[in-house]
C-alpha cells in the first residue's frame, strides 16, 4: 500500500467515521443522563434525513434548513421523552430496551408509509467536485461533515463543562437522587438531554443524506453507532467520538486489505470482544450501578 | 390440579388441529403451520426472557441457523427431514451454549448488544456465503421426503407441524414445573439469592440459551420445510422483535402466554389486509402499547377482570 493510498483511506475512514461518531455522541448523552440507551435513534437519522429533502424541496437556504434541522429535531426528542420514555423510566430493562426499539420502528413505518421505499438522492452544500491538493482527492462534502463533527463535539464538551444545565446533567448522572436534593430539577435534565440527542441525530441524519442518499434503512447506522459508543465506554463523550472515528477507519481499511465481507463483520466481532473483555470500553469509568 | 387441566384442554385441541388439518383447503393449512411455528419459537424465547429474564434481541438467528442447516442438510446431503430437522435445532441449540459462553456475563443492555452484535454477525456470513446458503436472494428447500422418492404430502407435513408443536408446548410445560423452571425464575427473580441458595447462576442461564435456541431452531428447520424457501431478510432483527411482541403481548413467562400471543399475532396480518401498508405501524402500536398499559400480557387480562370485580365491590361497601 502506497503513502497515497494509505492516506486517502485515512480520509475517507475518517469521514464515515466522524457521521458514527455524530450517532454515538446522539446514543451517549441520554444513557449518561438517565440510564436509557435510545436503540430508536438510528430512525431519528432517518427522520432528519427525510426532514432536510423535504426543507430542500421548500428552496429554503441551507443554513435556515440546518436551524429548522436541529430545531425539530430537539422538539422530537422533547416530545419521545415526555409521551414515551418518562413513564417507563423506571421499569425493568427489558421494557425500556424493547420500547426504543418499538418507537425506532413507528418512525421508520411512518417514513416509509409517507415517502415510500424507494432511494431518493439530494445534492451537498459543496456540490460533489472533489477538492484536489498534493495527489490527494477530499470531497468537500466529507470535508463539511468532518467540520461539523468536530464542532459538534466540541460544543458539547463545552455544554458539559461551563453550562448550568451541562453540570446539572453530569451531577445526575453521577447520583440522580442527590442531585433532585440538590434542587436539581431532574426531569428537566432528562428532557434537555433527549432533546440534544434527537437534535444531534437529525443533524446527522442532514449531513449523511448526499453521501449514502436518503432510505427508510438509514437507521441501520446506529449499529456502528453503537459499537463506536461501546468502544468509548458509553459514558464518555470524547470516548464515543474517538470510537465513532475507530469504525470508520477499521472498517475502510480492513475492506481493503482483507474484503468486503470482513469489512462488514469486523465491527460486530469487535463488539463481541469488548463486550466480554472491556464491557466499559477503552474510555469508560467503571460500571455506575443503578439500582 | 390447575396444571392437569392445562394440559387436558392442550390435549384436546391439538387433536382437534389434527383432525381438522384433513378437511382446510391448501391456505388456511399453511396459515395454520405458520401459527404453530410461531408458537414452537415463542415457546423458546420466553423460557429465556420470560423465565430466565435475559434480553435476546437475536432470537431470530436461531431460527436462521435451524431453517440453514435443515434446508443445507436436505438440499446437499439428501438428508429426509426428520433427521434434517432434528439437526437443525441441535445446531442452533450448540451454537446457543456458545453464545451464552460470553452472554452469561453481559446483563441489561450489554446483553442485548452483545445479542443484537450476534444477529448481525449471523445475517452477514449468511449474505457473504452465498454459494452456500444462496445470499440474499436465497434459496429454496427440496420437498421433504420421508426418504429418498417419496414426498411428504401437504397433510402429514402438516401433521409434523402439530406434533413438534404439541411436544415443544407439553416439554415447555414441564420444564417449568420442573427445578429447571424453577432455577430460571430464581435466576430472573434474584441472581444473588440464586446463587446463594446453591443454583449455579451461570449453568442455568447456558441452559436457558440453548433450550430457547433449540426451541427456535426446531421453528427454522420446520419453517425451512413449510414454505420452501428461506432468504436472510425472514431472520433479521424485526423478525426479533415480532418474537418478542409475541410474549409481551401473550404474557412474559407463561407457556399459555406464548400460545395465546403467537397464535393472536400470527392472525393478525389477515384481519389487517385490509389496510396493509398501516400493519407495520399497526403491529409496533401493539407492541408499545402492551409495554405501557399491560406489561403482564393477556393471560392476566382474564385476573385482572376478577380483582377489578372484587375491588369495586370493596370499595363500595
Amino acid at each position: 500500500m502506497t503513502g497515497t493510498l494509505a492516506f486517502q483511506l485515512a480520509i475517507a475512514g475518517v469521514s464515515v467515521g466522524s457521521i458514527y461518531a455524530l450517532v454515538a455522541l446522539a446514543i451517549v448523552i441520554p444513557f449518561k443522563a438517565s440510564g436509557v440507551l435510545n436503540f430508536g435513534q438510528g430512525e431519528v437519522v432517518t427522520a432528519g434525513a427525510y426532514l432536510a429533502l423535504v426543507l430542500t424541496t421548500l428552496a429554503l437556504p441551507y443554513p435556515l434548513v440546518v436551524v429548522v434541522v436541529f430545531v425539530l429535531g430537539a422538539l422530537g426528542g422533547v416530545l419521545i421523552e415526555r409521551v414515551l420514555i418518562r413513564p417507563i423510566v423506571s421499569a425493568p430493562e427489558f421494557t425500556i430496551v424493547i420500547a426504543t426499539f418499538a418507537i425506532g420502528l413507528l418512525i421508520k413505518g411512518a417514513i416509509s408509509l409517507r415517502f415510500g421505499d424507494s432511494p431518493v438522492s439530494i445534492d451537498g452544500p459543496f456540490g460533489m467536485v472533489p477538492i484536489e491538493f498534493a495527489n490527494l482527492r477530499v470531497n468537500p462534502t466529507s470535508a463539511w461533515i468532518l467540520v461539523c463533527t468536530a464542532a459538534v463535539t466540541l460544543a458539547i464538551i463545552a455544554f458539559f463543562k461551563y453550562t448550568r444545565m451541562g453540570k446539572a446533567m453530569r451531577a445526575v448522572s453521577i447520583n440522580a437522587e442527590a442531585a433532585q436534593l440538590m434542587g436539581i430539577r431532574v426531569s428537566s435534565v432528562y428532557r434537555w438531554a433527549w432533546g440534544i440527542s434527537t437534535a444531534i441525530g437529525a443533524f446527522a441524519g442532514l449531513l449523511v443524506a448526499p453521501v449514502i442518499g436518503i432510505n427508510p434503512e438509514i437507521g441501520s447506522l446506529i449499529l456502528r453507532g453503537l459499537v463506536a459508543a461501546v468502544i468509548g465506554g458509553f459514558t464518555s463523550v470524547t470516548g464515543a467520538v474517538i470510537g465513532g472515528l475507530a469504525v470508520g477507519l477499521i472498517e475502510t481499511y480492513s475492506g481493503v486489505l482483507i474484503g468486503s465481507a470482513v469489512k462488514n463483520l469486523v465491527p460486530f466481532l469487535l463488539l463481541l470482544l469488548l463486550l466480554v473483555f472491556r464491557p466499559y470500553g477503552l474510555f469508560g469509568a467503571a460500571e455506575i450501578k443503578r439500582v | 390440579m390447575p396444571m392437569q387441566r392445562g394440559s387436558l384442554v392442550g390435549a384436546c385441541v391439538f387433536a382437534v388441529l389434527a383432525i381438522a388439518g384433513a378437511f382446510l383447503g391448501s391456505y388456511p393449512t399453511y396459515l395454520l403451520n405458520l401459527a404453530m411455528i410461531n408458537v414452537i419459537a415463542a415457546l423458546g424465547l420466553n423460557l429465556l426472557t420470560g423465565n430466565a429474564g435475559q434480553i435476546s434481541l437475536c432470537h431470530s438467528s436461531f431460527m436462521a441457523i435451524g431453517a440453514y442447516c435443515t434446508a443445507l442438510l436436505t438440499a446437499r446431503l439428501g438428508m429426509p427431514f426428520w433427521i434434517a430437522i432434528p439437526a437443525g435445532a441441535s445446531a442452533a441449540a450448540g451454537l446457543g451454549a456458545l453464545l451464552g459462553l460470553p452472554a452469561i456475563r453481559l446483563k441489561g443492555i450489554y446483553l442485548a448488544l452483545a445479542t443484537l452484535g450476534f444477529l448481525q454477525i449471523v445475517q452477514i456470513l449468511v449474505e457473504e456465503f452465498a454459494g452456500v446458503t444462496g445470499g440474499v436472494r436465497g434459496m429454496s428447500v427440496p420437498k421433504p421426503a420421508f426418504y429418498a422418492g417419496l414426498r411428504v404430502a401437504q397433510y402429514p407435513l402438516y401433521l409434523v407441524v402439530v406434533a413438534c408443536c404439541a411436544f415443544a408446548v407439553w416439554t415447555a410445560g414441564n420444564i417449568l414445573s420442573s427445578r429447571v423452571g424453577r432455577e430460571l425464575n430464581a435466576v430472573r427473580l434474584s441472581p444473588h439469592a440464586a446463587q446463594a441458595l446453591g443454583v449455579s447462576v451461570a449453568r442455568v442461564k447456558l441452559v436457558a440459551f440453548s433450550l430457547s435456541a433449540a426451541y427456535a431452531g426446531l421453528a427454522g428447520g420446520l419453517l425451512a420445510n413449510v414454505v420452501g424457501f428461506i432468504d436472510p431478510t425472514e431472520f433479521g432483527v424485526s423478525a426479533s422483535l415480532r418474537q418478542i411482541t409475541f410474549i409481551v403481548v401473550g404474557g412474559m413467562g407463561s407457556v399459555a402466554g406464548s400460545v395465546i400471543g403467537a397464535t393472536v399475532l400470527s392472525g393478525l396480518p389477515e384481519v389487517l389486509r385490509p389496510v396493509k401498508e398501516y400493519s407495520d405501524i399497526i403491529y409496533t402500536a401493539i407492541l408499545l402499547g402492551f409495554l405501557l398499559f399491560l406489561p403482564h400480557g393477556l393471560v392476566t387480562v382474564g385476573e385482572r377482570l376478577r380483582m377489578g370485580v372484587i375491588g369495586t365491590r370493596q370499595g363500595s361497601e
